[in-house]
Formats: structure tokens, C-alpha cells, sequence
């Protein structure tokens, strides 16, 4: 299993500020067709101005004193093959004793402050609503986490992770919460750990394969109507967008990261553009503030194995586009609550979500994107709530920590 | 300027202003490399190995001078070209005449990551006189957003207008007739010329890169037969390493053509970034040629000094590519003049042999053993000689220019 928890603060060296202070005042910019817009990427005048702002507004220190407000630690954790990788964590507890365990996993490029809003609200005890333990850990390579140093490390190794984090915090049964990369690793980890461990689990990116003639008939039938059938083909739009424009970073991460790589670890221009593109294009009309964006690249710019770690994630999910995201994982029963935000990118026909797991509760919301709980904590601590709560799908899954005091 | 007229020619040489390279060099002190996968070689992109000792020779031992000075005895030039709807872009270009009057015009045009000193090795070589094979005048341009040359301002500059503007170049320079060669978006600007100015100004031309599609029943009913037999072992192994191309070897592809400005950023600030995005492609890409670190060094200064930054000359992949919706022939057409098409092993388009007649008209194809995507710059004598015989007498293409059939 692992050593005891350590308590964790950030505390990024002066000499790394300083470097990239010096980095940011010798920025050279490339130019940009006349009414680009969004059009070939992000746009010069927004990377300018965070840039500008990095370099002389932007305060750090500030910053990181918050973030250590944030209950974190570190603990070491054996992963079979790999050695022992030493993972940050968020771990926050109720005051409700009997709350319920629940792992919180992020995607890419968010990283663990995604759960911040989310503590408060799901922390709370209250007669009318279940209160959750929550742990939000920073994936391999990702935040404060080491990154593996070795290649092989997919789907089932990042579920090893974070299942044997659970554990070691005394957490034998739990739910689990996850979008983008949360949501395949979940995949990952109900294939392995799913009723055993994780009782239940949520995700607010419901990503699944196609439906095939074996595996769902009728689906397989209806999606052969797409050519002719306008309400599929606009519930396949948004894949079709994807394909067509969005995939050039996936494509990329997932075959030569390391070259990739170079650039993400040495600019911190390049790096903010790669991942602003990302948090604009996939929220809903999230109204980021310069510090907001700043933070959250800053968390990239000064993770511990350094920006160029986390994209191999998509490498050893794929083990370098030889395989699909999701081979080797198959249909489970154990109880899954899907959330359906609007501004999602990565949206599929919603027939099709049973062929993920065992959907027991589903939830359509007016507003909010892929990075949820960011955008809408209230609304994801809500189904949550929901899901869990007295008279809920799930009530009582975990056995002994039914939310309530 | 009337939309038919080229500005006048002025000579060229570079000259990269001191703060310039005082710049490069602060940059280089304060590289922040990334960590490596244990045992990775090449599997996850260039090896930290090579990106470290790259940086320590461009910072410590490369001399960008004397690699200038090196450069400018190229006989080079800049003119302004107008372009429909896109105003006139300054055009930066080596001339070379043969000694031979009726030397054959010739223009060569690069690709990606590739410039215009890819020629260099080219020029004694077809511009050398003799009685056993013709001899050419030959024009290497820098493409719009490559090496000295301008970059269009406004979006759609396509196949089109990359054909209005080499053609004009042509004519500029006297040249009404004159043949062509080139590979990577030489290839694919090749085919756009002949669509569009083919018969008229460009007489013949050749490709080191043959890519093409797949030939249609209608359309080429031959090479459509052709291609339903079982393919010999050779065309198998061309399409199983064009297939892991598209697979592995596509990432920047498809990000250049989608989001070039996104990854500008990284281009353009990061010379280790710039270094490593190029690099992978002259090591991949290449028949195990031997690169100096000098050699490496200068390509990849070409894009960190060129005129337009290296952000700009990613965007082709937009503009030919429809922002990610169309292939990079979309809108060429089938023409008769002849066609000559080079193979090399270590191309990584290796498409049946019988899909290259849906380029044009072949008239020759030449097998080597040995070479790659760079075939200019690794094989300079076997493509020399590729040319040579395609338009020597007695070759498929002799005489195609009027009055210019390469021999005193």
C-alpha cells in the first residue's frame, strides 16, 4: 500500500519565479492573419495580454498562500511494475462522520484545484443532503504528483493510483467523480475496483464507444440512420467537429509527446497558449479572470515533473495511438450517475450512454461546460447530492456512511 | 502595381541584425529542458540526448556568422509579386544561371520544414554544362512565410495563389516556359502550377514526393485495374509505412492544419521548442543521413531568423488543408504535361506506384535504393541525375521549352 500521509504546501523556489520572470520578459510573439479570431488557434491579442498580465500582475505568492489553505499531502504509492510514485492529494473531511468517501479525478489539462469549489458544498452536513469526505488527488504527472518514468503506464495503472490512494487513506469503499481524463480513468478503475471498492461513480463527460451490431443492436441500427436522420446527425455533430478540427493536440500528445514536450517545459507562452485554447473552447461562457487562467497555468508551469509529464498521459493510454482509449475495459454494473452540461465538447448521442455501465441516474443541465465543477459546482455538488441522497439511486451504497449524521 | 507586374529585382543578402542573435543567446542560457521516459530512443519524440547537446553547440560553438557569410555567395535577390487579393508580398529567391545560353529554366521549390538552401547541393550540379545531359538555370524561392519572404496578411492563401505567385516569379525573371521540381508542398504546389498554368508557362514537371490519390474507375481505368490486383511485396511494405505514418507520425499534421496559431506560440518563443519540432523531422524523415550538428543548426536557424517567424510557415497546412476539411490536391486537376516522378526509399508516402498516374501524365519513374523525404539535400546527385535524364535528348521531356533544350 504506502507510507502515512504527509501534510504538503506549495512552495515554489524563488529561483524557479525568477526564471520564469526572466522568460517572461524575453517573450517573442509570432504574428497573426488580419480577423483570425479563433479561427487558427488562440488569439494574439488574448495571449498578449495574459502574458503581459503574468509578467506583471500576477502574483504568485498570493496565489499559493490560498492554495495552501487547501487540507493537501503527499503519500507514496506502489504501482505494480512501476516502483513507488509519490501522489499529492487534496483530502478534505466532513464534519459528518459517517460522510461518504468520495475520489474526486481530474482530466487534462485541469488539474486538482478543480475540486476547490466543489469542498465547501460537498463537505456540508445538513439533514436535507448527504456530506462527503472528499479526496482530489494530482494524477501521475500531473500538480504535485511524480510523474512515472517508465513507459506502460495506461489506463489500469492510473486506476491502481488512485484506488490504492482510497485504500491507504482507510477508505475501503467509496464513490468516484470524474470528467475529461477522470472519466477514463474511472472507466479503468470500475473495470477493476467497480463494486468491490468503488460502489458508484459519476461523470460529467460521458465518452463511450460506438455502439457495434453485437454489443448494441439497436443503437448499432439507429446510428446507421445518421445519413438520414437529422436528430442523429446533430447529436454526432459535435464528435464530427472534433474529428475534423479539434484533435491535433490528442493526435500529437498521444504519438510524440516528448517533442511536444520541449516547448511546453521552456515557454511559458507556449504553454499558456496550448492549455488557454483548451479552457476556452471547452467551457460554457466561463467568464475567467486573468488570475483565474494564470493560476491554473501556473499550476502546469510549476508542477513537479515539469509541463512536458502530463501529456504522456495520452501516450500511455493509447500506447502511442496503437490502441483506442478504451480497449480492454468493458461494460460494468456498478452504479453510474451521468451529467449532461451543454457547453460539453465532447458530447455523444445520449442513447448511447448505457453502454458505458449501469446508469441509474442521469441529470440534463441549462449551463456549464467540460470543466464542470469549475463552472458549476453547484450544480455537479447538486447531482451528487442527488444521486447519494435519502431516496436517492444510491443511498446507503457505502455501507456504514450514508452522508448523514 | 498592376496585378500583372512584379517589382523590380533587388539583390539580397542576409543579415541578421546583432540584437537578433544577442536574443537567441539570452533565450539559450535560460533553457528549461523537460525530464525523458526511461529507455524512450525515439518512441515518444526527439531523445533529451540530442535536444541537450543541440543546445549546447548552438549556444557555445554554432557561428551563425560565418554560416551567413557561407549563405550569401548564393547568388539570392528579393522582388515584390502581386497577388489577387492579397496584395504584393516581398519574394526572397537564389537565381542561378548556367554558363549555357539555352539552359532550361527550372524552378525548385521546397516544403515543410524544408527552405530554399535545400537547392544547394542542386545547383553546380544542373547548371553545369556538357554534352552528355542538359543543363538548367535555376530559380530555388522561398515560399510565402518561409526563409526571406513575406507572409500573406489575410486568410485563404491557397494552392491558387501559391501557383500565381511562383508562376509570376517566373515570368518576372523572363522566364515564359520553364519546368519544375520540387517535394513536400513542392510536390502539391507542383500540381496546383500545372492545373493552373500548365501548357501556358510550366512545360513539365517533377515530383520527389509522389502523392496522389487513389486512381478511380472513371478516371484512370488502368491504374484503377491496376491497383485491384494483389499488390508485390515491395507496394505492401510503401503502404504499411505509409499507414504507421498516418498514425504515428501525423500529430503535427493535424495540428498545423487545425490550430497553427495555438502552437506559434511555442515556435516562435522557444528556440529548444523550434529545435525539437524541426529535428524529428530531419531524423525521421531522412535515410539515416548523417547530420552534422552545424548542418542541423543552420536549418533551424533559417526558421528562427526567417523573415515572417517560424509561426508563419506552419499555417500552409491551414490554408491548403481547409482549416482541416479538404486534402492538399483538392482543386488540382489531371494535365498532360509531362510528369517525372522520383522514388526514395525512405519517403514516407509510399503509395502504390500505379496511383501516380492520377498526378499527370508520367512519362519516367526512377527507383532508388537509398534516400528520403529530403531527397535534394540527402541524394542531390541520383535527383540531379533523375532530372538530367528526363529532359536529356532522347529523354521523355526533351525540348519541352521552346528554344531551351539545355545544350550549347
Amino acid at each position: 500500500m504506502g507510507s502515512w500521509a504527509k501534510p504538503f504546501t506549495v512552495a515554489v523556489p524563488d529561483a524557479d519565479l525568477e526564471l520564469l520572470h526572466k522568460k517572461l520578459e524575453l517573450a517573442t510573439f509570432p504574428d497573426e492573419l488580419q480577423d483570425a479570431g479563433w479561427d487558427y488557434g488562440a488569439p494574439l491579442a488574448d495571449i498578449k495580454r495574459l502574458t503581459a498580465y503574468w509578467k506583471d500582475s500576477f502574483d504568485w505568492r498570493k496565489a499559493e498562500k490560498a492554495i495552501n489553505e487547501l487540507p493537501q499531502f503527499t503519500t507514496d504509492i506502489e504501482v505494480d511494475g512501476f516502483g513507488s510514485l509519490n501522489i499529492h492529494f487534496v483530502h478534505q473531511k466532513s464534519k459528518v462522520e459517517n460522510a461518504i468517501p468520495l475520489l474526486f479525478v481530474h482530466g487534462w489539462p485541469g488539474q486538482f484545484l478543480e475540486v476547490r469549489k466543489l469542498l465547501p458544498i460537498l463537505t456540508a452536513g445538513s439533514p436535507d443532503h448527504p456530506s462527503f469526505h472528499v479526496v482530489a488527488p494530482s494524477l501521475p504527472g500531473f500538480g504535485f504528483s511524480e510523474a512515472p518514468n517508465k513507459p506502460g503506464f495506461g489506463g489500469f495503472q492510473y486506476a491502481e493510483v488512485v484506488n490504492k490512494l482510497m485504500l491507504s487513506l482507510g477508505y475501503d469503499e467509496y464513490a468516484y467523480q470524474g470528467g475529461d481524463m477522470g472519466h477514463i480513468v474511472g472507466v479503468y478503475a470500475t473495470n477493476a475496483y467497480g463494486n468491490r471498492h468503488i460502489k458508484a461513480w459519476h461523470t460529467n463527460m460521458p465518452l463511450y464507444r460506438a455502439p457495434t451490431l453485437f454489443s448494441n443492436p439497436l443503437l448499432f441500427l439507429e446510428m446507421l440512420t445518421t445519413p438520414f436522420n437529422k436528430r442523429m446527425q446533430e447529436q454526432l455533430a459535435p464528435a464530427q467537429r472534433f474529428q475534423t478540427k479539434g484533435r491535433g493536440y490528442f493526435l500529437l500528445q498521444s504519438t510524440k509527446p516528448q517533442t511536444l514536450g520541449y516547448s511546453l517545459a521552456d515557454s511559458p507562452v507556449g504553454l499558456l497558449a496550448w492549455i488557454y485554447e483548451k479552457l476556452y473552447e471547452s467551457v460554457d461562457n466561463y467568464p475567467f479572470t486573468e488570475d483565474e487562467v494564470l493560476e491554473w497555468i501556473s499550476i502546469h508551469w510549476f508542477s513537479r515533473a515539469g509541463p512536458a509529464a502530463s501529456p504522456r498521459m495520452y501516450y500511455g493510454l493509447t500506447s502511442g495511438n496503437e490502441r483506442e482509449l478504451f480497449d480492454g475495459t468493458r461494460w460494468t454494473s456498478t452504479p453510474l450517475g451521468v451529467a449532461f452540461f451543454p457547453g460539453e465538447p465532447a458530447r455523444l448521442p445520449k442513447s448511447w450512454v448505457h453502454t458505458i455501465g449501469k446508469v441509474v441516474f442521469q441529470s440534463e443541465h441549462d449551463a456549464g461546460g467540460h470543466f464542470a465543477a469549475f463552472e458549476q459546482p453547484a450544480k455537479l455538488a447538486g447531482d451528487l447530492r442527488k444521486m447519494f441522497g435519502k431516496g436517492g439511486p444510491v443511498y446507503g451504497i457505502v455501507p456504514g456512511k450514508d452522508g448523514y449524521a | 502595381m498592376a496585378a500583372d507586374k512584379a517589382g523590380a529585382e533587388q539583390p539580397f543578402t542576409i543579415s541578421i541584425p546583432q540584437a537578433e542573435l544577442d536574443l537567441l543567446r539570452q533565450k539559450l542560457v535560460l533553457i528549461r529542458f523537460p525530464d525523458e521516459i526511461e529507455g524512450a530512443g525515439w518512441d515518444y519524440g526527439v531523445p533529451l540526448e540530442d535536444t541537450r547537446r543541440l543546445i549546447a553547440h548552438w549556444k557555445d560553438a554554432f557561428d551563425w556568422r560565418a554560416a551567413e557569410a557561407d549563405i550569401n555567395l548564393l547568388p539570392m535577390f528579393t522582388r515584390d509579386i502581386a497577388i489577387e487579393g492579397f496584395g504584393t508580398l516581398n519574394i526572397h529567391y537564389i537565381h542561378k544561371r548556367s554558363e549555357i545560353a539555352k539552359a532550361i529554366p527550372l524552378l525548385f521549390v521546397h516544403g515543410w520544414p524544408g527552405h530554399f538552401l535545400e537547392v544547394r547541393k542542386l545547383l553546380p550540379l544542373l547548371t553545369a554544362g556538357s554534352p552528355d545531359h542538359p543543363s538548367f538555370h535555376v530559380v530555388a524561392v522561398s515560399l510565402p512565410g518561409f526563409g526571406f519572404s513575406e507572409t500573406p496578411k489575410k486568410p485563404g492563401f491557397a494552392g491558387r495563389q501559391y501557383a500565381e505567385l511562383v508562376n509570376k516569379l517566373m515570368l518576372s525573371l523572363g522566364y515564359d516556359e520553364y519546368v519544375y521540381q520540387g517535394g513536400d508542398w513542392g510536390h502539391a504546389v507542383g500540381a496546383h502550377l500545372a492545373t493552373h498554368f500548365g501548357h501556358r508557362n510550366l512545360k513539365a514537371w517533377h515530383s520527389n514526393m509522389p502523392l496522389s490519390d487513389k486512381p478511380k474507375l472513371f478516371s484512370h481505368p488502368i491504374a484503377f485495374i491496376r491497383n485491384l490486383f494483389p499488390h508485390d511485396k515491395t507496394t505492401r511494405e510503401g503502404l504499411q509505412v505509409t499507414a504507421e505514418f498516418l498514425s504515428k507520425g501525423c500529430g503535427y499534421m493535424t495540428e498545423q492544419k487545425t490550430k497553427p496559431q495555438t502552437l506559434g506560440y511555442s515556435l516562435a518563443d522557444s528556440p529548444v521548442g523550434l529545435l525539437a519540432w524541426i529535428y524529428e523531422k530531419l531524423v525521421t524523415w531522412t535515410d539515416s543521413y548523417p547530420w552534422t550538428d552545424d548542418e542541423v543548426l543552420e536549418w533551424v536557424s533559417i526558421y528562427w531568423f526567417s523573415r515572417a517567424g517560424p509561426a508563419a510557415s506552419i499555417r500552409i497546412y491551414y490554408e491548403m488543408m481547409g482549416g482541416g476539411s479538404k486534402d492538399r490536391l483538392s482543386g488540382t486537376k489531371w494535365t498532360s504535361i509531362p510528369l517525372g516522378l522520383s522514388y526514395f526509399p525512405r519517403e514516407h508516402w509510399r503509395l502504390p506506384k500505379s496511383w501516380g498516374a492520377t498526378l499527370g501524365k508520367v512519362v519516367m519513374r526512377s527507383q532508388h535504393d537509398k534516400g528520403g523525404h529530403f531527397a535534394a539535400f540527402e541524394q542531390p546527385e541520383a535527383l540531379a541525375d533523375d532530372v538530367r535524364k528526363m529532359f536529356a535528348k532522347g529523354g521523355p521531356a526533351y525540348g519541352v521549352v521552346a528554344g531551351k533544350d539545355g545544350y550549347a
